[in-house]
């Protein structure tokens, strides 16, 4: 926990605008668009829709559009750093989709090559090159991403067990984005030009922008990162609350975080996409905080939406407000829609400024907005960040086996549950209108919420917050919406497949069937997407009575699983399911408590050490561990299995170890239903010896905790305690 | 027309997966859109695909799509007066 301000320590961007702050800035002051035809990958038919891309990069690089585009970034951002930073959060929501559209049109197999596809491969090659051992986290929450990773930096330097965060946001142009808004006919065809009565809607764009952020003052500096806010709409897959509710939430609490007035704000950089519901919105929410009006604009017009980079580029544009007295013009604006009561600025303004808002909103009703300053002006609030863990009242799972009776029940008895439930076990009790656009994923998520929240005693109040992990996303969306757009030659993509296949859908649905409002926030970390989302849990969840849902899911599928997933092989029967817990920070009438001590890079010196040393010391544990669930990842076995082994001999402990993907099967959350497993023993009080193939546990007051472990590339634990 | 109605209804049901929904549910000159059926504008632009798919009509702009898709009867007007695959 520290009061310190969190200094800008160091900024990196490219965008359509161009590579690195002096070429970005200069392209602001001379209010110029660079939104052009797109060039990046030819077209079956039609002329080119106009895009926003990045120019000069390395096309002789085997890696994604968009690892290339994260690393110069990141590079920018590290410039003069010799120390690597503690953590790294990025927002993305593309990952490597370009390169796998284009194998699969070269209809490739060779499961190899499609190594980079994963959300996850972006945080985790930038923390390889940048020897970055700590927490890397990557957020997917639609074009809010950017702005969403920021924030979440900005809570967890509070927490002060971390001195230097890379956050940032990073997107790719790809086909899935560009046919995908073309097909809900959002795109501008004549360019983007936001707040205009003409407007048409938005322009597809791409790019990185980071923030080196860090709690020790350094020499020079961009700026204050002073608060972010969150909230969802729980309105609409796509379409924004009409009064701009949510909008209103994200600006209020992120001024609130931050201790400031709105009159405290000098100038908006809008979210301003140009689609005429997200600007009438915005403009709403605006009217309603904002008694007297700062300057604003949208910088879209200029750059395009880069998506979930668009956030994180934009509070690096923010800095060059704050430190360069620079206010970007609103590009593209030809004539202003009275309908929103403001005028943008025309031109780019020389004003100085104190303090800069900057909005982010994306599909699923997903909002963030940060507050970017100057150092030395605002007195620093007292923030009361969150402490560790969190206390779980309901859970359900669902596995091959079925719901959490059948699954948790063979499970109890050492039984394996692995394979992909039945179509009617998913979307039981779900009501046909609800998911009659919902396929696998969704359905499975919206499913595991119900009977989280069913199971817990929250009957009169709803979950505030949903955070839900998932590895790989709406599988069967992702491949009907690439699917059909190949075989009907690009001219027929769906539209309802594009909205389903964000990796928020799932969790924008269930804050939809529950009208939570709070933070909803998706995480794409592979193996570690369960762990993902329970770390920003811990770090989010900070209302004190409110109730929130945490989600670990994925689907199998038959053609995308066996291709993305390096631990599932051809030819090899599927296993899918997931779990959900309804938790709080109260522990009253509770099952039991989770929280998730460690998160770090499998390869780093002494990792095993300082693992142990999180859970209190290897005394502390063998005096209190009954159980290890430990969970090895088919793709990383000889590495997670010497990590055991490591952890079994440091710690002296002798309790039972169970791998529980033998009994859930290969799928990126299994960890989920490991900690249902869990949560089923402390809640019966006890570990049948059918489980571990010994004598039975009894947990009592001593003998009180089981640990998940993930084990491989990261290294992560969970603890799991009877209160 | 009465044929064309029909067909649209079948087609919906099946584009829309409104499983709990039969054809004669369907009111033609009720709205059809934020109506009873739950169908909004995220199933307005999966019609308008198959409206362009199926009659080789395009609906890109809001304000033509708000007219066409009021009804059924009046999707059925708008194919029946502007598609070359429809006999009328």
């Amino acid at each position: 926990m520290t009061d310190k301000p969190v200094y800008i320590g160091g900024v990196g961007i490219i965008s359509p605008l161009g590579s690195g702050i002096a070429k970005t800035e200069k392209i602001l002051r001379q209010n110029r668009s660079t939104i052009e035809p797109l060039e990046l990958f030819s077209l079956l038919q039609g002329s080119p829709l106009p895009v926003g891309q990045v120019h000069g990069l390395d096309e002789q690089s085997p890696l994604p559009r968009t690892h290339r585009l994260a690393h110069i970034a990141a590079t920018q951002a590290m410039e003069g750093c010799i120390r690597p930073p503690d953590a790294i959060i990025f927002g993305t929501t593309t990952g490597g989709i370009l390169t796998t559209e284009q194998l699969l049109r070269a209809n490739e197999h060779k499961k190899e090559l499609y190594r980079y596809h994963g959300l996850n491969t972006v945080v985790s090659y930038i923390a390889r090159e940048l020897n970055c051992t700590g927490p890397a986290l990557t957020v997917s929450t639609a074009c809010s991403s950017g702005a969403v990773a920021i924030g979440m930096a900005l809570k967890m330097l509070r927490r002060g067990q971390v001195e230097t965060v890379l956050a940032g946001g990073v997107d790719s142009l790809s086909r899935l984005t560009y046919f995908g808004f073309h097909s809900l006919q959002l795109v501008d065809r004549a360019g983007c030009k936001p707040l205009d009565q003409n407007r048409q809607g938005m322009v597809v764009a791409e790019g990185a922008g980071m923030l080196l952020l860090t709690t020790v003052k350094p020499k020079n500096h961009h700026g204050l990162l002073l608060g972010a806010g969150f909230s969802c709409d729980a309105y609409h897959p796509a379409a924004p609350h009409p009064e701009g509710q949510g909008a209103f939430t994200a600006m209020q609490t992120a001024l609130t975080d931050g201790g400031l007035t709105p009159d405290d704000i000098g100038y908006i950089n809008l979210h301003g996409t140009g689609t005429p519901d997200n600007d009438l919105a915005e403009s709403k929410a605006i009217h309603r905080l904002f008694t007297n009006l700062p300057p604003l604009s949208s910088i879209k017009g200029a750059s395009g939406h880069s998506l979930a980079a668009a956030g994180a580029i934009e509070a690096v544009v923010s800095t060059i407000t704050v430190s360069h007295d620079l206010m970007p013009a609103n590009t593209g604006l030809e004539k202003v829609d009275p309908v929103l009561g403001f005028t943008p600025l025309i031109n780019p303004s020389e004003r100085s400024t104190n303090a800069v808002l900057s909005n982010s909103f994306g599909f699923g009703g997903n909002n963030g907005a940060l507050v970017i300053g100057k150092a030395g002006i605002f007195p620093q609030p007292v923030v009361r960040q969150p402490c560790r863990g969190l206390a779980i009242h309901g859970y359900s799972c669902l596995a091959g086996a079925g719901d959490t009776a059948a699954a948790i029940d063979r499970m109890q008895n050492g039984v394996s549950v692995a394979g992909r439930a039945a179509a009617d076990v998913i979307s039981k009790n779900l009501p046909p209108r609800l998911i009659r656009r919902l396929k696998r994923l969704p359905r499975m998520t919206l499913s595991l919420a119900a009977g989280a929240h069913e199971n817990s005693q929250f009957d009169n109040q709803n979950p505030g917050a949903v955070f839900m992990g998932t590895g790989w996303g709406a599988l069967s969306e992702t491949h009907d919406f690439l699917s059909r757009l190949t075989d009907s030659k690009e001219q027929f993509p769906s539209p309802t497949d594009f909205v389903g296949s964000v990796h928020n859908g799932p969790a924008s649905q269930v804050a939809i069937m529950f009208g939570s409002t709070g933070p909803n926030i998706t995480t794409s970390g592979g193996d570690y997407s369960f762990e993902q989302a329970l770390f920003a849990a811990e770090l989010m969840l900070d209302d004190p009575a409110g109730a929130a849902l945490i989600i670990g899911a994925d689907e199998g599928h038959d053609a995308f699983s066996p291709l993305f997933d390096p631990s599932v092989r051809a030819g090899s029967t599927l296993a899918d399911g997931g779990a959900a817990f309804s938790v709080s920070r109260s522990t009253v009438g509770a099952k039991c408590s989770i929280s998730i001590p460690f998160f770090k890079s499998g390869k780093g010196d002494g990792v095993v050490a300082a693992l142990i040393d999180s859970l209190g010391g290897d005394i502390s544990l063998q005096n209190s561990c009954a159980l290890v669930l430990a969970g090895i990842p088919a793709a990383g076995r000889r590495e997670g299995e010497l990590q055991l082994e490591q952890f079994m001999t440091q710690s002296k402990l002798s309790v039972p170890v169970v791998h529980y993907r033998r009994l859930t099967g290969e799928f990126a959350s299994a960890s989920a239903v490991a900690t249902a497993l869990a949560v089923s023993f402390i809640e019966t009080g006890g570990i049948p010896g059918a489980v571990t193939g010994k004598r039975d546990i009894v947990i009592d007051n001593r003998i009180n905790k089981i640990l998940v472990l993930g084990l491989g590339q990261y290294i992560t634990v969970l603890e799991i305690s009877r209160l | 027309m009465n044929k064309l109605i029909e067909e649209l209804k079948v087609k919906l049901i099946d584009i829309l997966n409104l499983q709990d929904v039969k054809p004669e549910d369907f009111d033609e000159n009720g709205q059809l859109v934020g109506g009873e059926l739950g169908i909004d504008s995220i199933d307005v632009l999966e019609m308008a695909v198959m409206v362009e798919k199926d009659y080789g009509i395009i609906i890109n702009n809001q304000e033509l799509g708000e007219k066409v898709f009021f009804s059924l009867s009046n999707l059925a007007e708008h194919i029946t007066k502007n598609s070359s695959r429809v006999s009328s």
